[in-house]
């Protein structure tokens, strides 16, 4: 048998013989009611018919009986003397013989040539599915995509049960759910040996089942493991083969993109940090340069200095170290959260709050109070690291008061699923190609005097990214600049207290 | 009688910078570079106050606070970067008076020690009952809190809050110990209570409530009812 179909059930052999009696019982009827019309040869031919039909539908078996079945049958019910099974003439008893060898001659190559087209038919339908596992492979992005199609494929292809198992990056195999030590020790020593194992391909031919790796060897992602795997089925282990060729060359391209990404994404990660360093470095060297000639001129030349200036450059050295820490903990917060395995903190926080503390330390720097607070009450709460968001919304407000001259004003606003801090100034605005590359860590707006907007906004970004939020900016109309951050809130807010 | 600061600082400038501007200050002042010379100083003469210094060589300063804690309730003040914030709200939940933040102005250290003077045991100072600050007037004793001198209608937990807060005026109060104080131990994970209680606090208290005078927030740390 080429088709890897396994013995039928019970009833599909009781079957075959009903037939087999059914197109008898025909035949004879028919033959009965034909008789007065027509010859004993036509009679003959009908017999023939219900053989051909036979030989067609069922397996040689069951064919030939039917043939020798109609033979006999035509002695019993038509040749001379009729009922019974002898022959009289000798005629009869050759033409007899004749029909027999006719109707075994036919049932043998009727079912000849329908294993051939069975077998047609197969290759045919195991092209297509190949065909239709390519495409779909060609368009699978992960995977686990690759690894439903392959487990789909073996299960059309092959009665099963299939076992399908990857290797992972340090080479060690998942075991599939539910599989046996037997089949767990197959899949190893076929992706060791990156090669077909079973019935019929010389290695380990007493397994009940086809081990074939996934990819070839020094490559090879996983193994497959299918049953029924009859050693004479060529065919099918070619099929099983092809399909894990397939399968293996689908995760070896999943695999060298994945490894392109990470290569390009380093290189990209290198350059902007170089970039990075560059613009960093300039951001901590002038305040540095302005603390050290201070309080070098101080130590040098203090006699000769009036009081009101060595004030002047004390407070100097006092305001730029102060700037020179908030540089630091932009710099470091920065480096913390474009790190992968950085985790966030994150509870339920109140905005009012958390405007509040920022109100409170950035008014130092605010002596005209120039930064105008609203926050209406009863915001609800939102999840996040108050710390982190603390830091955004400080540096929007150090942003607009070193860029801007007029008032500033820090607002609150709730919306359906958002709460939208936004801060707005009067500075002279961002062209377009500013506006562009606003938060990247380098850039900074072309104000000569005035540092470390570039920086303070690319952390910014990565807050609000850290918390699934959008920070945006717009021009206002008449003037400045408008920046919002939009915070998810969660609908199920927390109980307010226990029962 | 001369108020003894034990610093404990592993960096020379800083605690040479801490040494100068507390002796200034009419501090009598001694350093230790590792923990385990603070437990001997403090053994050997116990101060009036600790400023402690995170990360030091030979430990985390949690040890020392546990030490200083069993026996006095000698003010202990953690100094600490950026980073460890973790690191202090521990030690704070132990037992530590309050913290500054590095960089700090000595104007800041100054007054985190006198704050935390006050609070220096019952046996130096009586236990708090009022506070007292510009508009504001809490009175413990009779449950009375009086804003602008017209009375503030508290429920019974904004009361325990305020009271709580009252209790430690001019000190951090962390989050940890509020809700173990005001809603009970089995509470402490749950920080949105603080969060909603707070906000109708300072809504009742607050003359605007989203730029706080009395109820400060420490970010990510607790609260700190406002002294001066």
């Amino acid at each position: 048998m080429i088709e890897s179909t396994p013995q039928p059930p019970l009833p599909a052999l009781a079957r075959r013989w009903v037939v087999v009696g059914l197109l008898l019982a025909l035949a004879t009827g028919a033959g009965l009611a034909l008789e007065p019309h027509v010859s004993l040869t036509s009679l003959a031919m009908v017999y023939v018919l219900a053989v051909a039909v036979a030989a067609y539908k069922l397996d040689w078996i069951a064919s030939s009986v039917c043939a020798v079945g109609a033979v006999t049958a035509l002695n019993f019910f038509f040749v001379p003397p009729r009922w019974t099974f002898e022959v009289e003439s000798q005629e009869h008893f050759i033409a007899l013989g004749a029909m027999l060898v006719v109707a075994l001659a036919i049932s043998h190559l009727a079912t000849g040539l329908r294993r051939e087209t069975d077998i047609a038919r197969l290759n045919e339908q195991r092209a297509r599915q190949l065909q239709a596992l390519a495409t779909e492979l060609a368009n699978a992005t992960s995977i686990q995509q690759v690894l439903a199609l392959g487990r789909a494929a073996l299960d059309a292809g092959f009665a099963g049960p299939c076992v399908l198992a990857l290797t992972h990056d340090d080479g060690h195999l998942d075991r599939p759910a539910g599989t046996d030590a037997m089949v767990h020790d197959g899949l190893v020593a076929c992706i060791r040996e990156a090669a077909v194992l079973g019935p019929g391909t010389g290695r380990w031919p007493g397994l009940d089942a086809w081990f074939l790796p996934l990819g070839e060897k020094g490559h090879v992602a996983g193994a497959t493991c299918e049953r029924p795997a009859p050693a004479a089925d060529e065919a099918g282990r070619e099929h099983a083969q092809a399909l894990c060729a397939l399968l293996g060359q689908a995760l070896w391209r999943l695999r060298l993109n994945a490894e392109m990404l990470r290569a390009q994404g380093e290189a990209h990660h290198q350059q902007l940090q170089s970039t990075f360093l560059a613009a960093i470095s300039h951001d901590l060297r002038t305040p540095l340069a302005a603390i050290v000639g201070a309080a070098s001129s101080l130590l040098t030349q203090r006699d000769k200095l009036a009081p009101a200036e060595q004030e002047r450059l004390l407070r100097s050295i006092a305001s730029e170290a102060d700037y020179l820490s908030t540089v630091t903990e932009n710099t470091l917060q920065l480096v913390r959260l474009s790190s992968p395995a950085q985790s966030l903190r994150s509870d339920w926080e109140s905005l009012e709050e958390i405007v509040g503390a920022v109100l409170s330390r950035v008014r130092a720097r605010d002596p005209g109070r120039r930064i105008k607070s609203s926050v209406p009450e009863g915001l609800p709460l939102i999840k996040g690291d108050p710390v982190l968001l603390a830091q955004l919304i400080a540096n929007l407000l150090d942003n607009a008061l070193s860029y801007s001259e007029g008032p500033i004003e820090l607002s609150v606003s709730a919306h359906a699923n958002t709460l939208e801090v936004s801060v707005k100034d009067r500075g002279p605005g961002l062209s377009d190609a500013q506006q562009a590359s606003l938060f990247a860590p380098h850039v900074r707006g072309d104000h000569p005097g005035v540092r470390g907007a570039g920086l303070g906004l690319a952390v910014c970004k990565a807050i609000a990214e850290a918390h699934g939020a959008r920070l945006t900016h717009r021009r206002r109309a008449g003037g400045g600049s408008r920046f919002s951050l939009l915070l998810p809130v969660e609908s199920a807010q927390p109980a307010r207290e226990a029962a | 009688m001369t108020l003894r600061v034990l610093v404990v600082e592993d960096d020379r400038e800083i605690r040479s910078l801490m040494q100068s501007s507390l002796s200034v200050e009419g501090f009598a002042v001694q350093t230790a570079v590792t923990l385990s010379e603070a437990e001997a100083l403090w053994r050997h003469s116990p101060p009036d106050v600790i400023v402690l210094d995170l990360g030091l060589p030979d430990g985390d300063g949690l040890e020392l606070v546990k030490v200083v804690r069993a026996q006095r309730s000698t003010p202990i003040i953690v100094v600490s970067a950026r980073h460890q914030e973790a690191q202090k709200i521990r030690l704070l939940d132990a037992g530590a008076d309050d913290y500054l933040t590095k960089p700090f102005g000595v104007a800041e250290l100054l007054a985190r020690i006198r704050v935390a003077l006050r609070h220096r045991g019952t046996a130096l100072a009586p236990a708090v009952t009022e506070h007292r600050l510009d508009d504001l007037h809490v009175d413990l004793a009779t449950h009375q809190v009086l804003r602008d001198g017209q009375p503030v209608h508290l429920t019974p937990t904004e009361f325990k809050l305020l009271a709580r807060l009252v209790r430690s005026a001019g000190r951090v109060v962390t989050h940890r110990q509020l809700l173990a104080d005001v809603w009970g131990p089995e509470f402490t994970e749950h920080t949105h209570y603080l969060r909603l209680y707070m906000g109708q606090l300072r809504a009742k208290i607050e003359r605007d409530p989203a730029e706080p005078r009395h109820l400060l927030t420490e970010t990510g740390v607790g609260y700190r009812l406002a002294a001066d």
